[in-house]
């Protein structure tokens, strides 16, 4: 099943953080590190992806860097910052509080 | 195919409409996600036709990521607020405080107007100089009606020669904003419609007489206001991040204050001086957005003439 999409656009910023937090990534290698860790839940569209991370960058939760390969192309990495960090444990206490009482009422014992 | 992509990311890229500083980096890096992309669909098997669809199709509408991008670099920060809503708030305050009959307060700001303006100009033309321009122009529309005031023969003169070249000069203008963005063509001419229903309202028999500058010294805290109230909405404008709504301010904050400055100034709005600057104000706000059609047609039709290669840096290799 999809998720909804509303439902991605509001936590997009969350998974974003996630998955940066402890990796240093680029574009690409983020959505298919997303799509892998959800099993293929989560599917960005992968344009609308950039104005997410630059959004977020903007904000100073994340920082990027760009490095020239080997073969002459050049890549955009994103780093999480120490604002990214604690906006992201925020963000994941205020998710898991959601997940509780949402269970608790979907799934009573 | 490789062109579908190419013309994929340029139509991403004008529609965007983003800062010169910022395009050439968001761009390389939308251009190297397709690269991986194509490179892993092709490894797996398909064709290029078939990655090429593929890949379009997983990155998103044109129109979907073109918003998303706009919005993500719209938003300007709070000194580019202070700095386009100065000009108008400057304005306003010379009426407000009734200073506008002091020449050296009138010469100072419009010297400092057209200081703004050409340093502005002269430094990648952020969102802040359109409104500084607006009033710079006002010079030039003082002398073309001073013009008309000479004696028949050296107004005709006027009318034939300044007239023409004072028009190519801000269609050149005009045209160069609107090729960045329409929308800073309207923010920059957002105040002649209201200037011109002030003039038209004080000046009910045509001419700048005793009777006009008692009428602006009466009015002169309603002229500053209809000029703040351009402050306030220009500060929103450069606040806000989607574009609907950066469009609806223009237009609602501008035929606002159109209509206050007539409805103050001659206790009705069915007549000349109000359906006049209505129709200016919708000029206004309809002529750039047409105007960018004419030259994005113009575009499209001299790069359809070249070979794909050669269509610029967007280009997939």
């Amino acid at each position: 099943m999809e998720p909804k999409r509303d439902l991605l656009k509001g936590s997009s910023n969350s998974l974003l953080l996630s998955l940066l937090d402890g990796k240093t990534m680029y574009g690409y290698q983020i959505v298919k590190e997303l799509e892998a860790r959800s099993q293929g839940y989560f599917k960005f569209k992968e344009g609308t992806l950039y104005p997410a991370l630059h959004r977020l960058e903007k904000s100073g939760l994340i920082s990027s860097k760009w490095e020239l390969l080997a073969n002459g192309r050049q890549r955009r990495n994103y780093n999480i910052t120490a604002k990214g960090r604690a906006t992201l444990a925020q963000e994941k206490t205020q998710w898991l509080d959601f997940f509780n009482a949402i269970s608790l009422v979907l799934q009573p014992k | 195919m490789i062109h579908d992509l190419t013309q994929y990311l340029e139509s991403i890229r004008t529609s965007a409409r983003l800062d010169r500083n910022d395009e050439p980096c968001i761009m390389r890096e939308l251009k190297a996600h397709i690269e991986d992309k194509l490179h892993e669909l092709t490894e797996s098997g398909l064709s290029e036709e078939e990655a090429t669809k593929t890949c379009m199709g997983q990155m998103g509408s044109i129109k979907e990521i073109a918003r998303e991008i706009y919005e993500a670099y719209s938003q300007g920060n709070w000194k580019q607020v202070l700095m386009a809503a100065m000009p108008h708030f400057t304005f306003g305050v010379i009426f407000m405080l009734n200073w506008w009959h002091y020449p050296q307060w009138l010469a100072a700001v419009l010297l400092l107007t057209a200081g703004m303006a050409l340093y502005g100009w002269g430094h990648g033309k952020p969102a802040w100089v359109f409104p500084w321009l607006g009033y710079s122009l006002l010079p030039v529309i003082a002398v073309g009606l001073l013009l008309l005031y000479l004696p028949t023969k050296w107004s005709f003169l006027g009318l034939i020669i300044y007239f023409p070249l004072a028009g190519w000069w801000f269609l050149r203008i005009v045209i160069q904003i609107t090729q960045k963005d329409w929308l800073f063509s309207t923010m920059m001419l957002l105040p002649l419609p209201v200037i011109i229903g002030w003039f038209m309202a004080i000046t009910p028999s045509g001419r700048i007489d005793e009777k006009s500058l008692e009428m602006v010294n009466e009015y002169a805290p309603w002229i500053g206001l209809t000029f703040m109230m351009l402050a306030f909405s220009i500060g929103t404008f450069i606040r806000l991040r989607q574009r609907w709504l950066r469009v609806s301010l223009l237009a609602i904050s501008g035929l606002l204050a159109l209509t206050i400055a007539v409805y103050l100034a001659t206790g009705r709005l069915v007549s000349a001086s109000f359906i006049g600057p209505v129709l200016g104000m919708w000029a206004v706000l309809l002529m750039p957005p047409l105007l960018e059609r004419q030259l994005k047609k113009g575009f499209w039709r001299s790069n359809k003439k070249k070979t794909p290669g050669e269509t610029n840096e967007t280009a997939i290799i």
